[in-house]
């Protein structure tokens, strides 16, 4: 392999990754907060996709801006579900049967209005960018995800809210014990969660063609990414996609593409026996040491 | 006058519980007997849910025919009997495929059970019919897994996928016979992880062997369906340094990976997805990025038979749209060979059916041959036809010669 394709493939990991983490912070959010494992995460996703579509195809929006505008839509149907749905499930510490049958109800009901509203043909954004040597869109795509994890990272360490998240995520009692109102808090992170969703769908929408059964393969790799990254850490996610894209363009040069999946779930396999606490516990055990 | 309220109730209750079902059961016999109950299982949701529901339209399409035209005669009713379609969607899921394909045998009663899109859900579908002696007739699985099992149920209206890869080389030959490309070019062969794709790629490994010279393979890898990135794989086509590159995938992943691949910048002499390539969604995502992709397919709208253009006039007065593809074109005549099958068994003994279904021959068939026929594995032998995109949107049978609409334009111009 010469320099240039190694770089061409280093370029399509990094470009991979962001997409990766884009879509798999939203689930860390969502899990850190509330401990709810969001196997509705694809069926919202599939929303922002044709949140995207639309804007795309009635007011020809261009499909990146069309992306951005999903997440303050997606955000609010988020915080409507936890408000109707979600803030009656028991409060627990640990992920529980009656929140991982909601969610994945919760996907079935959305693919089926997909279905209802968009029909079973498959879609795709379709820009005169689309198809460019020069990967405009998956780097705009890059770019768009990273500005809005740099955003969220804001939010998490500078404002009121982005600190009771963190009380919540590191100990939910003594958060409580401080302050922080839990309810409330849940619904912005839940929304908050699920905007990502939608913005991840929206970025994806650009990139691939899409159905209402959209995004189950990403939701499997978001999963590997979020127990990489140590379920609940913001940059352990950032890390973690970042492994996983690597791992997954670069292995292949080495064994046969068919064995991807199989690679992803053996990394997942070995952050559980090895890094249970994933990524983000090793760089804080080696920025103790150091 | 206490005692007796409860009697009363309980009585009521019993003969509720007790009628009802023979109710309905009546019901049922009543409807068997006075139609030809026929099992239909295909995805109209999930993945593959848009060729699911060409499939569907095109045996209903053949249902509403029949029915016009009085329904099916079985003699030994001494009567002609309409088709009832018993239709169940099984999501693009293997278990529900199995679970429906065995409801509608063993409760629905019915002769015969079409449909199974793709060779995954056909593999899930196809260990019912011996189980259950019902005749099953897949519209949409083609790999020979399937029928070589010594099945004596099972039949299929696709030709083998091998065959579908050794037309595909076949058709790279002709062209190397006629000039347009030179002998000995290397191929790359990108396979999805499936009996499919396994079957294409020995497709094309057979016909190569038996005509060597034509071309060396210096390329061949499976991967994923349903992989969201096919860049690392499209490297190692690249560094193959090959001229011709074949994959084999279905719609979405053809439609990312062609993405991908013009993305890459990357150039060969002529591209394949196998059995993808015409579809009006590709052409939607990549528009001219398509052209002069070609593809090896069951039936084209494009076939200069007269029964194909009525078949099209039909098909869009019954579904508001033009055939997108082959897929209506096989359920459609599936329908119409169990039409003949019952017609010729006299019954609707689903073994005389099947008996029947062994010697049929449809000689107006849609497929390319115009004559369907099943083989001694109940699998057909029709010949594949090959299209190519032109600019503009146009698509043209290009192989085999009689049947070509158009010229191959080989190799593929560099933009």
């Amino acid at each position: 392999m010469t320099l240039i394709d190694f770089t061409n493939l280093l370029v399509s990991a990094l470009l991979l990754a962001g997409i990766y983490a884009v879509m798999s912070v939203g689930m860390t959010v969502i899990y850190g907060v509330m401990k709810i494992v969001n196997l509705a995460h694809a069926g919202f996703m599939m929303l922002g996709a044709y949140f995207a579509l639309e804007l795309f195809q009635r007011f020809r929006i261009d499909p990146i801006i069309a992306a951005l505008l999903a997440f303050p839509v997606l955000f609010f149907l988020g915080a409507a579900v936890h408000w109707v749905l979600l803030r009656r499930l028991p409060r627990s510490d640990e992920p529980t049967l009656p929140s991982l049958l909601l969610m994945f109800g919760l996907w079935l009901v959305l693919q089926n209005l997909g279905y209802l509203i968009w029909g079973n043909t498959d879609r795709s954004i379709f820009t005169p960018r689309t198809l460019s040597v020069v990967s405009t869109v998956r780097l705009a795509v890059f770019i768009a995800a990273v500005g809005c994890l740099l955003l969220l990272e804001v939010i998490l360490h500078y404002t009121w809210f982005g600190r009771s998240v963190r009380a919540l995520i590191q100990n939910r009692y003594a958060a409580l014990l401080t302050g922080v109102y839990e309810d409330r808090t849940a619904g912005i992170a839940f929304g908050l969660g699920i905007g990502f969703a939608g913005l991840a769908g929206g970025l994806l929408g650009s990139l691939y063609s899409f159905d209402p059964d959209f995004g189950r393969p990403f939701l499997i790799r978001a999963f590997v990414i979020i127990v990489l990254g140590g379920l609940e850490s913001i940059s352990g996610v950032a890390i973690g996609a970042l492994v996983l894209a690597l791992v997954e363009t670069f292995s292949i040069l080495f064994v046969p593409a068919g064995y991807q999946l199989a690679i992803s779930f053996g990394l997942l396999a070995l952050a559980l026996i090895v890094l249970p606490g994933g990524l983000a516990s090793l760089l804080a055990k080696v920025r103790r040491v150091a | 006058m206490e005692g007796t309220r409860p009697f009363l109730r309980n009585a009521f209750i019993w003969t509720a519980v007790v009628a009802l079902p023979i109710t309905f059961l009546g019901c049922t016999r009543k409807k068997t007997a006075d139609a030809v109950p026929v099992g239909v299982v295909l995805p109209i949701t999930g993945r593959e849910a848009k060729p699911g529901q060409y499939q569907r339209e095109g045996i209903e399409l053949a249902i509403k025919q029949i029915n016009q035209n009085g329904g099916i005669l079985v003699k030994d009713r001494g009567k002609k009997l309409p088709v009832r379609e018993i239709f169940y969607d099984d999501s693009s899921d293997q278990a529900k495929s199995a679970s429906l394909a065995e409801r509608a045998m063993s409760s629905d009663e019915v002769v015969a059970v079409l449909g199974a899109y793709s060779t995954a859900l056909g593999e899930a579908e196809s260990v019912m019919p011996d189980r259950y002696q019902v005749p099953w007739i897949t519209t949409g699985a083609a790999a020979t897994t399937i029928f070589n099992h010594g099945y004596q149920y099972v039949f299929g209206t696709l030709s083998p996928t091998t065959l579908l890869g050794s037309s595909t080389a076949e058709y790279l030959g002709s062209l190397v016979d006629q000039g347009k490309l030179n002998k000995g070019l290397k191929l790359a062969l990108a396979l999805e992880n499936t009996d499919h794709g396994v079957d294409y790629g020995n497709g094309i490994k057979q016909w190569s062997q038996q005509h060597p010279g034509y071309f060396n393979i210096v390329f061949s890898e499976n991967f994923d369906l349903g992989s969201p990135d096919f860049s690392g794989l499209l490297q190692k086509v690249k560094s193959s340094k090959a001229d011709i590159f074949l994959a084999d995938a279905h719609l979405q992943d053809y439609i990312t990976m062609h993405r991908q691949y013009l993305q890459s910048g990357m150039h060969h002499q002529m591209i394949s997805y196998g059995a993808r390539g015409p579809e009006s969604d590709a052409r939607k995502a990549m528009g001219d990025g398509v052209d002069y992709i070609f593809a090896g397919i069951w039936w084209s709208r494009n076939l200069p038979y007269p029964q194909v253009k009525k078949f099209n006039q039909d098909y869009k007065e019954f579904t508001g749209h033009d055939p997108d593809s082959w897929y209506p074109a096989t359920a459609y005549d599936a329908m119409r060979a169990l039409q003949a099958a019952i017609e010729s068994a006299g019954s609707l003994n689903r073994t005389k059916v099947r008996d029947a279904l062994r010697t049929v021959e449809l000689k107006d068939s849609l497929l390319p041959g115009q004559v369907l026929k099943f083989g001694p594995n109940g699998q057909i032998n029709t010949p594949f036809v090959i299209v190519q995109n032109k600019p503009g949107g146009k698509v043209d049978i290009v192989y085999p010669k009689d049947a070509a609409t158009g010229e191959s334009i080989a190799p593929i111009p560099k933009k």
